[in-house]
């Protein structure tokens, strides 16, 4: 009984060790850092009461098993113990209020930017069907890919154009909902180059789960030329392959939605402004809080690299 | 003038074998129809999670459609909850009872059969709501607007407004039930049997019906305006018209949290009806189980925001649902405490029922632990919305509020027909369901600790994601052999007629039930035995050993 128990618990806590076993995601930014440590405690209490409360179900099991008595055989007809309740109703709140404690404790640390935060950088994430985009403090925009600096913090505003969506990014912030008409703030400090990646909590229609956003955290040097040129000059080509081409193929040879390739709309800005900006049928107004600018990048992209002239069959 | 009745008109239509069914109102019958109709929702509810866990076994599979997978899933979650639980529960509540208080029938019983019929049409509807144009709803169970509201890229066409149709019927079901169950017990009970004699069941089901008085009005409400919405040019939850999405999450969730109790409650009541007979002791605590109910449904009124911490309501709030959440731990680890405790020095019998409550307390356990980690909303901000928020729950409810209720099945089945099922395929069908039941659910806490959330179709990741998916999946199918069993041992038992015979009282249980003959007669009981404590049938079985030996 005994050994058998402690193997389990070896077993347990290999597998509970290990990522991909009962240990959060990685932390790389100090909120997600202070959460993890909330996490170990909580952890730590509820394994303690997970083993008692089992381990005291499976010996009582065991040790108070039948064994051939008959049904009428009485058990001990012991009808309640007042101290013994009043113990284990205030062992809980002992071990509930330490856990309140601690995150209390590390709260501040989680919800709010560091006081250090003056020159801390304001992002806006908008989500959308079925898609994310971002707008830094130039003006630049970008869909699905968050270029962010190393070390410094970021405050994100989200937003959401149609219905409710939820941000994350595990390894740099918790959730918060993006719901239209109302505006959530969160924030991380990537603490080092590399890519992270996230997607979209809250069921949000068709495409739920193509809905994906990456975070790039680079050096400040790589941020700042993102912002200034590299966003404007990628932007057309990733307005189609993050927006469009989730339902029109990334050809636009179409899928969910009608082939476009072949569509003349793609060469006239005017009307593909108004589709684009009001949604068509099925369509979702996907760019109905988009700039003259990303209209027009759209517009050139699509005409350049995804209109394939008129189809013989004058489709 | 003439005095009318049965005998002076004798309507012979009524007594045929389906038609004495139809015009029943009897709350026996009355119980058993609400339970086999809610095992056929089962089934359904069923086969969409098998639908889903087939779609997720592998990354990147095209089993279903999109459109399907989301339809699946809503439909999954609206009918296990509205279809199956809750009703199941009202048939437990129906046959048991007037039976554990020594009463004729239900206070109101025709009202009680106007409750079981809503509660069918309610079940047709919804799955009417297949056929609707544009299909059945698809935003989840929640229903949260806009994606639930009638624009042309959220859900247009019927199948909401069928959705809020059904959920409008079953309301009216589950409303009139509820004052139905609150009048049987405050004025039905019989000689002797004070507040603190009766069944703890009868104490759960007391309690599960106010708290569906008090929680269901509000999702009324919600799905009226969102219906308004949909269809009468309001503008409740569209902000781009000055309308208030947390509105929705709110109201919802007010009604949604209760909820969780009030399918968990009555299970709980059942739990300690049958542990204390099959330790061959009383329940450990009798008040504080008794009273434990009480707090917990009280609370329960108090936590609904936690499901609504990535909402972005604010610290202060946040802290307020979370210590409220933290404080209905209490009285449910109090209940545990007590369970365990009551095995403590027993004679402890493993007949297929007790099989099942010792797995509801060995994996309820599990689903409340897994519970204070969202309740520390740092920590939910991370696991909110993923495969760890599924895992919980179903260790609630699954492994929660089914097992127990498989175990009340094994436990009523012979004073409901007068035949045992099978001890041996019990025995296989509580392996299968608990075995296949851990690899399913076990593995979806760690794919949400790797960030797989909630909802989604389909996934690009191989390693440990497919590994845990197809474990996953894998132990769904033994659930479903698991469940093939219990069909097998109810066709067995009942329309082999291959059960053994049950006498009035096989597990020489402690409740009034077991007094009269198995099946019951209509009228229930020729004579009741006054009540003298919680366990008046083991007061009379002693009563007749004294007289025996003297």
């Amino acid at each position: 009984m005994l050994p058998a128990l402690a193997v389990a618990l070896a077993a347990a806590a290999a597998a509970s060790a290990a990522n991909g076993g009962f240990s959060p995601q990685h932390a790389h930014s100090p909120n997600v850092h202070h959460t993890n440590t909330a996490y170990w405690v909580i952890f730590a209490f509820t394994s303690v009461i997970f083993v008692v409360v089992e381990g005291a179900l499976v010996t009582f099991i065991w040790k108070y098993r039948t064994g051939g008595r008959g049904r009428d055989a009485d058990g001990q007809q012991v009808h309640g113990n007042t101290r013994l309740e009043l113990i284990w109703t205030v062992i809980p709140v002992v071990i509930l209020a330490a856990i309140g404690t601690v995150v209390f404790v590390e709260l501040p640390n989680i919800s709010g930017a560091p006081a250090s935060a003056a020159n801390k950088l304001e992002i806006t994430v908008e989500g959308h069907q079925f898609y994310w985009l971002f707008e830094y403090p130039n003006g630049a925009r970008s869909i699905n890919e968050l270029h962010v600096p190393v070390g410094q913090d970021v405050e994100l505003t989200v937003l959401s154009a149609d219905v409710v969506h939820s941000w994350w990014i595990p390894q740099l912030q918790g959730k918060i909902q993006a719901i239209p008409g109302r505006t959530n703030h969160t924030w991380f400090r990537a603490d080092r180059a590399g890519t992270y990646y996230g997607q979209c909590a809250e069921l949000c229609g068709l495409y739920h789960d193509v809905m994906k956003a990456t975070v790039v955290a680079t050096s400040q040097a790589d941020y700042k030329s993102f912002v200034s040129s590299q966003a404007t000059q990628t932007l057309g080509k990733s307005e189609f392959e993050g927006v469009c081409a989730t339902c029109h193929g990334m050809q636009g040879q179409g899928g969910y939605g009608p082939a476009l390739a072949t569509n003349s709309l793609l060469t006239q800005p005017a009307s593909l402004a108004a589709i684009v900006r009001n949604g068509f049928g099925k369509m979702p107004p996907v760019a109905n809080t988009w700039t003259d600018a990303q209209i027009k990048a759209l517009a050139q992209y699509t005409k350049t690299h995804v209109y394939k002239g008129a189809s013989s069959s004058g489709g | 003038m003439a005095v009318r009745s049965e005998a002076a008109y004798p309507v012979t239509w009524r007594s045929g074998r389906i038609a004495r069914w139809l015009v029943t109102v009897d709350h026996k019958r009355i119980g058993i129809m609400y339970i086999a109709t809610a095992l056929v929702f089962f089934v359904g509810g069923g086969v969409m999670a098998l639908l889903m866990r087939a779609q997720l076994a592998t990354p990147n599979e095209h089993l279903l459609t999109k459109n399907s997978y989301n339809e699946v899933l809503t439909f999954h979650g609206t009918s296990m909850i509205f279809l199956v639980v809750v009703p199941i529960l009202a048939g437990f509540g129906n046959y048991l009872v007037p039976l554990m208080i020594g009463a004729r029938d239900m206070a109101f019983p025709r009202l009680n059969a106007f409750s079981y019929w809503t509660y069918l049409l309610g079940g047709i509807v919804l799955y009417m709501s297949w056929f609707a144009s544009g299909g059945t709803a698809k935003a989840g169970w929640w229903s949260y607007p806009p994606l639930s509201e009638n624009l042309p890229f959220t859900s247009p066409g019927h199948g909401q407004d069928y959705w809020i149709l059904s959920l409008h019927l079953l309301s009216i079901s589950s409303l009139v039930g509820a004052i139905n169950f609150i009048v049987t017990i405050h004025n039905m009970r019989t000689r002797g049997m004070t507040w603190m004699r009766m069944p703890l069941f009868v104490w759960a089901i007391e309690t599960y019906a106010i708290l569906l008085l008090v929680a269901l009005p509000a999702i009324s409400a919600g799905i009226t305006m969102l219906l308004l919405d949909r269809r009468g040019y309001t503008h409740f939850f569209l902000p781009s018209q000055g309308g208030n999405q947390v509105l929705y999450q709110h109201v919802f969730w007010f009604f949604g949290h209760p909820e969780v109790y009030i399918m968990v409650l009555p299970v709980f009541g059942m739990i300690s009806e049958i542990i204390p007979v099959f330790s061959r002791k009383p329940i450990f605590g009798y008040t504080a189980v008794a009273f434990s109910t009480i707090g917990i449904a009280f609370f329960s009124l108090l936590v609904w925001a936690h499901h609504m911490f990535t909402t972005g309501l604010g610290t202060s709030l946040d802290s307020f649902f979370m210590i409220s959440s933290m404080i209905i731990a209490v009285p449910t680890g109090v209940k545990i405490f007590n369970w365990v405790a009551t095995l403590w020095r027993g004679n402890i019998q493993f007949d297929t029922p007790m099989l099942f409550a010792l797995g509801f307390i060995a994996l309820f356990t599990m689903g409340g632990l897994s519970g204070i980690f969202l309740a520390a909303f740092p920590v939910d901000w991370q696991v909110n919305d993923t495969y760890y928020v599924v895992a919980h729950f179903h260790y609630v409810l699954f492994g929660g509020s089914m097992m127990g209720m498989f175990g009340g099945l094994y436990y009523w089945w012979p004073k409901m027909f007068g035949r045992l099922l099978d001890e041996r395929l019990g025995r296989w069908h509580f392996w299968l369901t608990f075995i296949g039941f851990n690899l399913t659910f076990l593995p979806q806490h760690m794919l949400g600790l790797l960030g797989m959330v909630r909802r989604i179709y389909t996934y690009d990741h191989g390693g440990l994601w497919e590994a845990y998916n197809m474990i996953s999946s894998i132990g769904s199918g033994i659930m479903a052999v698991g469940m093939a069993v219990f069909a097998v041992n109810i066709v067995r038992t009942q329309f082999f007629r291959l059960g053994r015979r049950a006498a009035n009282d096989p597990w020489l249980g402690d409740t009034l039930e077991w007094y009269t003959t198995s099946p019951p007669p209509e009228h229930n009981f020729d004579t009741v035995p006054y009540v003298t404590s919680a366990r008046p049938l083991r007061d009379l079985r002693r009563q007749l050993q004294e007289q025996r030996a003297t």
